[in-house]
């Protein structure tokens, strides 16, 4: 049926690299060139429109620059206030608070999303869309509508919550507890169908035919899913762990809509930290400061899934 | 996994498939559990469209009924004309044609840079290649607003701030898609550029022939996710577009809203949804290639 | 401050009749040039010299005419200065002036919408020093402190807002209440809203309320900041807002208010509580007056009749039509880029100068604005706008008061205020006593800033 034989149900491993590649100094010039070549049209984009002024932000945390005017060179100064920024380190908090639930949350949503949708059903395309709906709605108007609901007095859910006996129901946005886990659920609900998209394309290269030889060896759903949909999905989770990683560590928006960092600092992230600290406080080479430490933990986080995918894929 | 459908994907119509299809309709117990099934999901779509019915039901309403105690879900009085009124008080027509313009050209560039940059990051071996590719995905993990600024000053400099380009060049270029096409090439098999290359194609013939009719789906999700950031984006056009007859549908609706003499909001959502519907639409078409993949495309044969 | 947009700006209806009314009146009557006020040098040297374009930012155009008026009447009065308005987002106004200032690309004369953001430019070399200019303005010229960084002067203000306490005269009526005479203190204030509330929700509706406190902090601060004997932004130590935060806690646990909570989730609008007569009563800021005018006129706000009022004071010692109320605004003004091209500088002085003159003024007045000068004169003026309250406390309010700054000029202000604004919202939805936010407040003060 298909033009290519798998040899197994485990994960399929694939050389990077073209498998003619001989150890040969002309050989490696030429797939160099090559290998530019496919990547030059973006990366000078990339480079001069994204980069450059990346590598500036780097410099300018090593200064006081306001904005305006020349920038005066600090050294670490930026750096060493941070570390005893009592503000910082709620908002370096309650990020890793919001991450570490997002994270598992959405990965498994939406991986259950696409599983369910990736079918023949009648009327799938209603369902997809619908999924995918919170996505293309204005953030505006989600987080409006979000507020409505979790209002604490007038709001539908803790109507909902009262109904089911609940005689206390949390305040949610407006509570310094719940603030954190609304915003999680809205921040979820609303990405989900993101993810279930990416997860949807990594389905379609789960070669139909291991499905087949796991049923025939009586394997059941559980054990598909843990022996053929897990491991040939690799690549796919791999890229939707670190983009919705750095998406949570970057979270913004929802927050600002929502609670806007609210009430008191409970629900201060780092976006939001750097967000005022450059905008409303002018203090960028502190702020470029900030956003460097988002940096590090953001690369550091990845580099690690990188070196845990590798050792997964070996 | 098995909520609806005891087996994992009922489009492969080979026997064992076909039988499991004829047992669906026979076990009472998977009958039901399918009509089970239905329910939660139809029960699941309603509560994550409800706020969408909200903001339709807000969006014909008078500007000081949104906000009411308690929460009202139909509108009071129904107040068609919000709709009649964001069409004739905006140059609703220019936003979208800037919006399409910018969200087409920019998700154009973006699949076909970054596809073709995403072959060389997984299919070819050179040194520097990891470390460059760790940069690009460092660059995504650094907050647009922190480098909003200097990037600013770059583009007035390169003399494209207040034109279109500048949106174009801020978003075609991004990490986003090289990663994303890099991690679906990596799950094709490497066998069949093998046979490829067996054949004489060239790696630029191997991208085209045989990659990119493999990659409908990443493509497609590609295609989908550039175009609807690139349609709602607010904050890099409101930097950049200064101009009333550059503005997009985003920008031009928060300003409009702004510039009332309160937020009307019920102005906003009925602007919203004009704005949401071509994108649902452009999805509810286009989702079945999300699905088009290994099995069905091409290679048949 | 955080009102998200500029809402003095009249409706088109209301400024157009206005616009009818007085200030077709008002240009002719300034034609001879001898009746600018305080402006006593030649008009040659308020124009200067050639045909000089200028360019001058400003936001939502279209509601709020204030920069077109005064565009237009500059060029009246010097035919050979065209003045442009550069549109900018209101909502984003200061980050956009910031990134166009940052590439060369700012406009001529850059209006100053927020105080706290004065130092910042000043110290960035983006203003020109306009000290020479405050010789012509009229003495009477309120805010011109607000634009003072190490004693020179670096923009001039033409508009100035103050807080007062609006009413719904006929919700007073029906819960039987007298109406506000002047001579509130806050404890008066909150036994009033107390009882209105009683009265009004006897009736069955519990929707309706004896006021309503917007959720900014300006709304408490601000005149916790103004009023209290020690206090001040600068102070390092907040414990004076106590007694303000004890008194909106009461009138939110007694009803009198609709809790903090319910506003931020349910988005209320200061427009909707009042207009649609959810509220007796509420302190705002006098640019409501041309909202409401405008929204009673487009039917978004009920018909009712309504006054403004002098606000609660801190106690009796400023109470009384006899003295002067004490409340807080901040102005707005127009200063100068420091990047002008030279020929241009004697032009966009004279702007300045005539935006602060009694012509100005009045022509503001009839659209609903209030100018940094508010003579007897432009009163007259503002309080014939239709739809405007008549009543003497009401023109009192408007004319007698002593505004303190709401925003001290200094760079540290901008700081202190968004950790003020943490306690606020700490405070109101009750997840922090008063007490430990305050002092949390002063703590943060005192790390982060370096105050005290």
């Amino acid at each position: 049926m298909a033009s290519f034989t798998i040899d197994d149900a485990g994960p399929r491993a694939r050389s990077v690299q073209p498998r003619r590649r001989r150890p040969g100094a002309k050989l490696k010039r030429r797939n160099t060139l090559i290998g530019w070549s496919f990547i030059l049209p973006n990366f000078i984009g990339f480079a001069l429109l994204t980069l450059v002024p990346v590598l500036a932000l780097f410099y300018i945390s090593f200064t006081n620059w306001n904005v305006f005017g020349t920038a005066k060179w600090l050294g670490l100064a930026n750096f060493r206030r941070l570390v005893h920024d009592a503000s910082f380190r709620t908002a370096l908090w309650n990020t890793v608070y919001y991450s570490v639930v997002h994270i598992p949350l959405t990965l498994v949503i939406s991986l259950a999303l696409a599983m369910l949708l990736n079918r023949k059903l009648r009327g799938v395309a209603f369902f997809r869309t619908a999924a995918f709906f919170p996505y293309i709605t204005s953030v505006v108007a989600i987080t409006t509508v979000w507020n409505l609901l979790f209002s604490p007095k007038y709001g539908p859910i803790n109507d909902v919550l009262r109904f089911v006996g609940i005689a206390n129901p949390p305040g949610w946005t407006t509570s310094a507890t719940w603030a954190m886990p609304a915003v999680i659920i809205v921040g979820t609900w609303r990405e989900m169908g993101y993810y279930m998209i990416l997860f949807l394309a990594g389905l379609q290269t789960v070669p139909r035919e291991l499905y087949e030889a796991a049923r025939m060896d009586g394997a059941n759903a559980w054990k598909r899913f843990r022996h053929v949909t897990i491991p040939c999905l690799r690549p796919t989770t791999f890229f939707v762990t670190v983009m919705l990683t750095i998406g949570s560590f970057k979270v913004f928006d929802i927050i600002l809509l929502m609670t806007n960092g609210g009430p008191g600092q409970a629900t201060l992230v780092l976006s939001q930290f750097i967000y005022n600290t450059g905008f409303v406080n002018y203090q960028f080479g502190y702020a470029s400061a900030a956003s460097i430490a988002l940096f590090v933990i953001c690369i550091a986080v990845t580099i690690v899934q990188f070196v845990v995918n590798k050792r997964r894929a070996a | 996994m098995t909520l609806v459908n005891g087996a994992p994907d009922t489009r492969t119509l080979t026997a064992a498939a076909a039988r499991d299809r004829r047992a669906d309709r026979l076990t009472p117990a998977r009958q039901a559990a399918r009509v089970l099934g239905y329910l939660v999901l139809i029960v699941a779509a309603a509560a994550v469209l409800l706020p969408f019915f909200w903001m339709l039901s807000a969006s014909v309403r008078g500007s000081n009924d949104v906000f009411t105690i308690p929460v009202k879900w139909l509108p009071p009085t129904w107040k068609w004309d919000n709709y009649v009124q964001v069409w004739s008080q905006t140059a609703m027509v220019t936003w979208w044609k800037n919006t399409l313009l910018l969200s087409v050209v920019v998700t154009f560039l973006q699949v076909l840079t970054g596809s073709f940059a995403a072959y060389g990051f997984a299919r070819m071996r050179f040194p520097g290649r990891d470390v460059l590719f760790l940069v690009y995905i460092g660059t995504i993990a650094v907050p647009w607003q922190s480098y909003m600024i200097p990037q600013f000053i770059l583009f007035s400099k390169l003399h494209v701030s207040n034109t279109l380009w500048s949106i174009i060049l801020l978003q075609a270029f991004g990490a986003f898609g090289v990663f994303l096409m890099k991690q679906y090439f990596e799950s094709v098999p490497e066998e069949l550029s093998e046979a490829a290359r067996i054949d004489g194609l060239s790696e630029y013939g191997i991208y085209r022939r045989i990659m990119l009719p493999l990659s409908t789906p990443a493509i497609a999700s590609l295609t989908l996710l550039t175009f609807v950031n690139t349609w709602n984006d607010y904050l890099g056009p409101l930097i950049y577009l200064r101009s009333p007859n550059l503005w997009t549908i985003q920008l031009g609706l928060q300003t409009f809203i702004n510039n009332l003499y309160n937020q009307n909001y019920a102005l906003l959502f009925a602007g919203l949804t004009l704005s949401v519907l071509p994108v649902a639409v452009i999805f509810m078409l286009g989702q079945r290639y999300f699905v088009e993949g290994i099995a069905t495309s091409g290679l048949k044969g | 401050m955080k009102r998200s947009i500029p809402a003095v700006a009249a409706l088109a209806a209301v400024a157009s009749l206005a616009l009818a009314a007085c200030s077709g009146g008002t240009s002719t009557a300034s034609q001879p040039p001898a009746a600018s006020a305080g402006a006593t040098t030649a008009s040659g040297g308020l124009c200067g010299t050639g045909d000089v374009t200028l360019t001058v930012s400003g936001w939502s155009l279209s509601t709020t005419p204030e920069f077109k008026k005064l565009a237009d009447a500059f060029h009246t009065k010097c035919p050979n200065v065209t003045v442009q308005v550069k549109e900018y987002d209101a909502s984003n106004y200061s980050t956009l002036i910031t990134a166009d200032l940052a590439a060369n690309a700012g406009p001529d004369i850059i209006t100053q919408k927020e105080v706290k953001y004065v130092t910042t430019f000043v110290s960035g070399n983006q203003l020109l020093d306009v000290s020479d200019l405050t010789s012509q303005l009229d003495p009477k010229l309120s805010g011109l402190t607000s634009y003072q960084v190490n004693g020179k002067q670096y923009a001039i203000p033409y508009r100035q807002d103050s807080w007062v306490l609006f009413y719904n005269k006929n919700l007073f009526d029906k819960a039987k209440v007298a109406y506000p005479d002047g001579t509130w203190t806050w404890d008066d204030y909150v036994k009033a809203a107390k009882s209105l509330a009683t009265a009004l929700q006897a009736g069955g509706n519990s929707s309706v309320f004896g006021t309503y406190e917007h959720s900014w902090q300006s709304t408490l601060q601000g005149f916790a900041n103004a009023q209290a004997p020690k206090g001040g932004i600068l102070t390092g130590d907040y414990s004076y807002m106590k007694p303000y935060y004890e008194r909106a806690l009461d009138l939110q646990n007694s009803k009198a208010q609709v809790d903090f909570g319910s506003i931020t989730t349910n988005k209320l609008t200061y427009q909707g509580q009042f207009g649609k007569q959810q509220a007796a009563m509420m302190p705002m800021g006098s640019w409501y007056v041309a909202t409401l005018i405008a929204q009673q006129a487009s039917g978004d706000a009920d018909k009712f009749n309504w006054g403004f009022a002098p606000i609660p004071q801190y106690d009796s010692s400023t109470t009384g039509t006899d003295k002067t109320p004490v409340t807080f605004g901040d102005p707005t003004g127009f200063g100068i880029n420091a990047a002008i091209a030279k020929s241009k500088v004697a032009a966009a002085k004279g702007f300045l100068v005539f935006a602060a003159s009694t012509d100005a003024a009045k022509a503001l007045a009839g659209i609903g604005i209030t100018p940094a000068l508010t003579t007897a004169d432009v009163a007259s003026t503002y309080f014939a706008t239709p739809g405007a309250p008549t009543d003497a406390l009401s023109k009192f309010a408007w004319t007698t008061h002593k505004t303190s700054p709401e925003n001290v000029t200094d760079p540290r202000t901008a700081q202190v205020q968004s950790i003020l604004n943490d306690a606020h919202t700490a405070i109101m939805s009750g997840s922090s006593s008063i007490d430990a936010a305050l002092a949390q407040a002063k703590q943060r003060v005192h790390d982060e800033v370096g105050i005290g």
